[in-house]
């Protein structure tokens, strides 16, 4: 099913068009969904031609989840519903945007790998680049979103909103918060307002900033947090309204460019605790890791970054607490580890991995830890 | 217990006029200090400006017959801010036993800050003041103070006595964020516990603690790290040079009342700010902004007699929305500023329109 829709990237005409012509979208009708056939009784808008041309790129997920019984909020296969039936499932939509899709994956967030993500910045490049395009919706499984989103934050090389989604439910639960998670995403794609503040993750009327925003619970709709720093504004029905303007190099500043790329440098993460020893870093090296990320310290990995360093293997040093800054201290850089400032791990790896594109240089490194 | 026995004697024998939590050994002060900042301290008092005998004592400081920590004692206290700039004083406390702050007070401490801000030699202002109404003092600051120079206010949870005080790392760190060049333009800020704040935004939500200070709804910007000064954002809401009111010297406002919501609360609290000449009334609304049957009443005879209503939310994040039912009963929503910051808004709004659409611009735009 992945590679099969791996091969054929669709995208759709005519969005007026999409609920009722698109022959998945016919096949997934046996669902049975009493909400959809209500909501597809409100007649779509169709008065206005100038709307701002919005794309959905979809990937999978939970917002894309399908269950047999409404109930069942776990056990459901993530992206298993096409994107045009989860527009289909917002006409209300097609009033703030002329809305098209293109569907990437359709994998839960686990599934998401260097291919996909290669693949989706490609896409939403090119979309973006179109002179008549206004946004872009990336619609994703919320465990690994926030990868996505830093990584998309660095390789985006547009002013344009790009807005990723998900849902902490499946398409197929009671109380589901996709729909209204995926039509406040498409509001802000088509927003002016919310063009140069990189990209954004939207669930709950929070609109986070992709650097700085973490999924911080296993399974409340609430989870997308942003430690310290907070969202930047809100898709509230009254206004989009934001109140934080970005410091951190991002999208049109970035220096990191993927286009001619088909494969990223291998970057794995070290879990520090204690007793932890070095034979996991020193596995990831053999395995062909070209970068660490070291989360918090292990006794073990004084010996194994003095090993890595001298076969030219770049360490990165975050924190696994959650928030907060790794100081800039003399003693990291005499070990040649860079240190992450208030990166994540996972996040923190992203950034590695472009780095090392560009350089295998500690200094210059950290100056790129440091800017974006 | 020997320990706990010496430390409690040894903080009964200490004279009260010396701070007893810090412990000795400053570096080395620097002895030229012309490549520095320039950073005018001015205190307004507060707790990091109180002491007690007792470092104990961390709730029942100051009062009569002990005298206050003077901008003298800090610099004292604290050679280390030497080394960080160039330090000037300022004292804008009340004299002893006087009867408390008043917005007086706000109005004199504005116009000396817009007069230090003008003074070319300046390059960043520390403003100390007590905690509990410090958000709204320096919001209030945020709108008609006319600089892009960095202005950080401060303070302490403990008295400058009490045992581990927070205000000696706090007066330290509001000093380097006011020297650093990357604090300009950012509006007036807050920093305590290392944490960057934007005054518009930042609430105090817990009595003692000494992380109580939040950036309610959006977060802090930056932080006072102990290896550096790092902003990660900044506000996108008018402020200080962009402000209407930049500059302002107001000796008086319109006065603006607040009124609380509950179950069945009375109307007539409203009809009694206005009958004691209440130009606006600022409703702190349950939920997302509501009024009691009682209070909406009142609110419309109010209105009717030229008063401005601006609904705010008790709940304390979050925005109170534009919604039809808003717009129809003529309400100034507060977005999402909490009561006591939409009342000075309110009342610096009062001094240009009284027509309540027009007030909801200021609304809209700070």
């Amino acid at each position: 099913m992945v590679s099969w829709c791996l091969r054929r990237v669709r995208e759709s005409r005519d969005s007026a068009d999409l609920a009722v012509s698109h022959p998945r979208f016919k096949k997934n009708r046996t669902l049975g969904m009493a909400p959809l056939l209500l909501a597809s009784c409100i007649p779509l808008y169709t008065g206005a031609q100038a709307l701002p041309k919005v794309r959905l790129f979809a990937t999978g997920g939970t917002i894309s989840g399908f269950a047999a019984n409404r109930d069942m909020q776990y056990g459901y296969k993530a992206g298993s519903i096409p994107p045009a039936k989860l527009l289909a499932d917002i006409p209300e939509a097609q009033k703030v945007a002329d809305i098209s899709w293109e569907e990437i994956a359709e994998v839960g967030s686990p599934g998401v790998n260097t291919q996909i993500l290669l693949k989706l910045a490609k896409a939403v490049n090119a979309w973006l680049a179109q002179p008549d395009s206004a946004g872009a919706v990336v619609s994703h499984g919320t465990a690994t979103m926030e990868e996505t989103a830093y990584f998309l934050n660095l390789v985006i090389h547009s002013k344009k909103p790009v807005v990723i989604v998900g849902a902490m439910r499946p398409f197929t639960s009671i109380s589901r918060d996709g729909p209204f998670n995926l039509y406040n995403a498409i509001r802000v794609a088509a927003d002016p307002e919310a063009a140069g503040n990189g990209v954004m993750i939207l669930l709950n009327e929070e609109i986070q900033a992709a650097r700085d925003v973490t999924k911080t619970n296993t399974e409340r709709v609430n989870t997308f947090e942003t430690r310290d720093l907070g969202p930047i504004g809100f898709a509230d029905e009254d206004r989009i309204v934001f109140y934080r303007r970005l410091l951190y190099k991002h999208t049109y500043q970035s220096e990191f460019n993927v286009d001619d790329l088909t494969d990223l440098p291998k970057v794995d993460i070290a879990y520090g605790y204690q007793e932890g020893g070095r034979a996991a870093v020193d596995a990831m090296i053999a395995d062909g890791a070209k970068g660490i990320v070291l989360d918090d310290t292990s006794p073990g990995f004084a010996a194994a970054v003095k090993a890595g360093r001298e076969k030219g293997i770049v360490f990165v040093q975050s924190d696994r607490k959650g928030s907060g800054r790794v100081l800039e201290s003399a003693n990291s850089g005499e070990r040649g580890v860079v240190t992450a400032d208030n990166l994540n791990a996972q996040k923190a790896r992203m950034l590695l991995r472009l780095a090392l594109t560009k350089t295998n240089d500690v200094k210059e490194i950290q100056r790129m830890f440091l800017e974006y | 217990m020997k320990p706990s026995l010496a430390v409690i004697a040894l903080a009964l024998l200490s004279p009260v006029l010396l701070a007893q939590e810090i412990p000795g050994a400053p570096p080395p002060a620097v002895q030229d200090q012309s490549h520095l900042p320039h950073v005018v301290i001015v205190s307004m008092g507060g707790t990091i400006a109180s002491r007690a005998a007792d470092r104990m004592n961390l709730t029942n400081y100051g009062g009569k017959g002990v005298p206050g920590v003077s901008p003298a004692d800090w610099l004292h206290d604290l050679p280390e801010l030497n080394n960080l700039a160039h330090i000037t004083t300022v004292d804008l406390r009340n004299p002893p036993n006087s009867s408390g702050e008043s917005f007086d007070d706000t109005f004199k401490a504005a116009r000396e800050l817009n007069k230090i801000a003008a003074d070319p030699a300046v390059d960043g202002i520390v403003v100390t003041h007590g905690t509990s109404t410090m958000a709204e003092v320096a919001f209030y600051m945020n709108l008609v103070v006319k600089t892009d120079k960095p202005i950080v206010f401060v303070g302490s949870q403990r008295p400058w006595t009490g045992i581990s005080g927070d205000g000696p790392l706090n007066l330290y760190d509001a000093v380097r964020v006011a020297a650093s060049p990357l604090a300009r333009d950012k509006g007036v800020l807050h920093c305590m516990n290392q944490y960057i704040n934007t005054a518009r935004d930042v609430t105090k939500t817990i009595g003692y603690r000494v992380q109580t200070f939040k950036g309610v709804d959006v977060g802090a910007i930056g932080f006072a790290d102990p290896d550096k000064v790092v902003f990660y954002r900044e506000p996108m809401r008018r402020h200080t040079t962009s402000s209407e009111f930049a500059g302002a010297n107001f000796q008086s406002l319109p006065p603006v009342e607040i009124v609380y919501s509950y179950i069945g609360a009375p109307g007539y609290l409203i009809d009694a700010a206005v009958a004691h000449g209440a130009k606006g009334v600022v409703v702190d609304g349950t939920g997302p902004g509501h009024l009691s049957p009682s209070q909406t009443q009142a609110v419309k005879r109010v209105q009717e007699k030229g008063v401005v209503v601006v609904l705010t939310g008790r709940v304390g994040s979050g925005r109170v929305q534009q919604t039809p039912r808003n717009t129809e009963a003529k309400l100034v929503t507060g977005d999402n500023l909490p009561p006591e910051k939409a009342r000075i808004l309110l009342q610096l709004a009062l001094t240009r329109t009284h027509d309540w659409q027009k007030v909801q611009r200021y609304f809209d735009e700070y």
